[in-house]
């Protein structure tokens, strides 16, 4: 079956390659809203002569699969939709740029609509600055550097020592310590969870952090 | 650009990554890569192919309501369009180091744009973190000349792209465009003659000891022993 199609789809690519060197006169764009077109004859008459009715017959065969992919991989509607506004826009703008040898219009389309969800994951994933390490371990420069380098190369620490340390924390620092590095949460965000003011959370972080280092320094 | 790779990514990484399946900061590590090397460029375009061919199969045939389609049609076609490949942007290319600089491949251009900020670790080593998404952790390292990185381990794979001079470990030598996969089983000590620059992705889920770790030493996963399972068996 994946023969056959495959056999039709290099038969029109061969057609197509002779009627893309004989060039159109500019003044009477052919218009190209046929269902019969290929997407490659479509994508071709929107890149040579910004054909609109072209352009429309991509944009009503490809934004539901532009929309579908976008909710596969951002599961939000919003964030589709713009990738839908997006991919089309970059189809409009490069189409002049398409040519047979990049393969089918199709994989070309799904290329550029991938890598707009590609930037989009990106900025959707990327989590507001959450506690630096920088204001628990010391960097280079620091008063406490010298401990630094010390425990640097040589320092090992064994998982269950570390989850044991974990454990003797009193339990409203051990609260705050694992809404910031285990669930990864903001200081606002973990203060809000747990329903204690701002400044109660960090001081409760900064002696849970404290104590933590404190028997992890002298175990090893 | 192509470079002649001798380390790639695996077929499963490169297919993840034609699919759009896998994490922000592994598609920027693997799509760097394809960037400078040919031969998988070639195998990333079959992949798209088939890729795009299940794309059009599977999603049914039906107009997403939301979309009001004759607007936004009205909005594209009023931008010029692109008429050359014209790859210029406004990302920073190049990286500089201490005596000379070092032109990025695109895709770590766009992630570098946002700015860099180095610490020096123990070794020689320096890191420059990024945020790319919550399933990976990605940096640039620049080991200076005559650096070691401690002997490792870690939880889930590592990847290291080489993007300028060398490393070394017990299993081989890396040059630019080399995509060096570290599973969890592999204990390595990386190493550099003549000093390396690479961007490196780890792709473990947060768990509970990796949170804690974090708070430890941000630097601890290096060091990570499961003493453990060890003495389980």
């Amino acid at each position: 079956m994946e023969d056959v199609v495959s056999g039709a789809g290099s038969m029109l690519m061969g057609s197509l390659a002779k009627s893309k060197s004989v060039k159109e006169p500019a003044s009477a764009p052919r218009v190209s809203n046929d269902v019969s077109d290929s997407d490659e004859q479509l994508l071709i008459a929107v890149g040579n002569h910004q054909d609109r009715a072209a352009f429309n017959a991509l944009f009503s065969r490809f934004s539901n699969k532009i929309y579908a992919m976008g909710m596969k991989l951002t599961r939000n509607e919003q964030l589709s939709h713009d990738l839908v506004q997006e991919a089309m826009l970059t189809v409009w703008q490069k189409a002049p740029l398409y040519d047979l040898d990049r393969g089918t219009a199709q994989s070309w389309i799904f290329t550029l609509t991938r890598n707009r969800c590609f930037d989009i994951l990106r900025k959707m994933k990327r989590q507001p600055a959450t506690v630096s390490a920088d204001d628990i371990w010391p960097q280079e420069g620091d008063i406490d550097s010298q401990l630094v380098h010390e425990e640097m190369g040589t320092m090992e620490v064994e998982v269950s020592k570390i989850e044991s340390f974990y454990g003797q924390l009193p339990a409203a620092q051990r609260a705050v310590v694992e809404q910031i590095y285990i669930h990864d949460r903001t200081h606002e965000e973990a203060a809000a969870v747990l329903e204690i003011p701002l400044g109660t959370l960090k001081s409760r972080l900064r002696l849970g952090v404290g104590k933590l280092r404190q028997m992890v320094g002298t175990e090893v | 650009m192509n470079i002649d790779a001798k380390y790639h990514p695996t077929p499963e990484q490169l297919e993840g990554f034609a699919q759009g399946s896998l994490a922000p900061g592994m598609n920027v590590v693997i799509s760097a890569h394809v960037e400078l090397c040919a031969t998988c460029r070639q195998s990333i375009s079959e992949l798209e192919e088939a890729a795009s061919k299940e794309w059009v199969r599977s999603t049914p045939d039906t107009r997403a309501s939301s979309i009001n389609f004759s607007a936004m049609i009205d909005s594209i076609v009023d931008h010029p369009q692109i008429k050359s490949d014209d790859t210029a942007s406004d990302n920073v290319p190049e990286i500089h180091m201490l005596d000379h600089s070092v032109t990025l491949p695109r895709a770590l251009a766009k992630v570098a744009s946002d700015g860099l900020v180095w610490k020096q670790l123990a070794g020689g080593i320096n890191q420059a973190t990024v945020t790319l998404d919550d399933q990976t952790q990605c940096e640039f390292l620049y080991m200076k000349p005559g650096s070691q990185v401690p002997v490792h381990k870690h939880q889930g794979n590592e990847v290291t792209l080489v993007l300028d001079g060398s490393f070394e470990d017990e299993l081989g030598h890396y040059k630019p465009a080399d995509f060096v996969v570290r599973t969890a089983k592999d204990l390595h000590q990386p190493a550099s003659e003549e000093g390396c620059l690479c961007f490196a992705v780890l792709d473990s889920p947060l768990t509970f000891t990796k949170g804690l770790a974090r708070l430890l030493n941000p630097f601890i996963r290096y060091r990570f022993r499961r003493a453990t399972s060890a003495a389980a068996h």
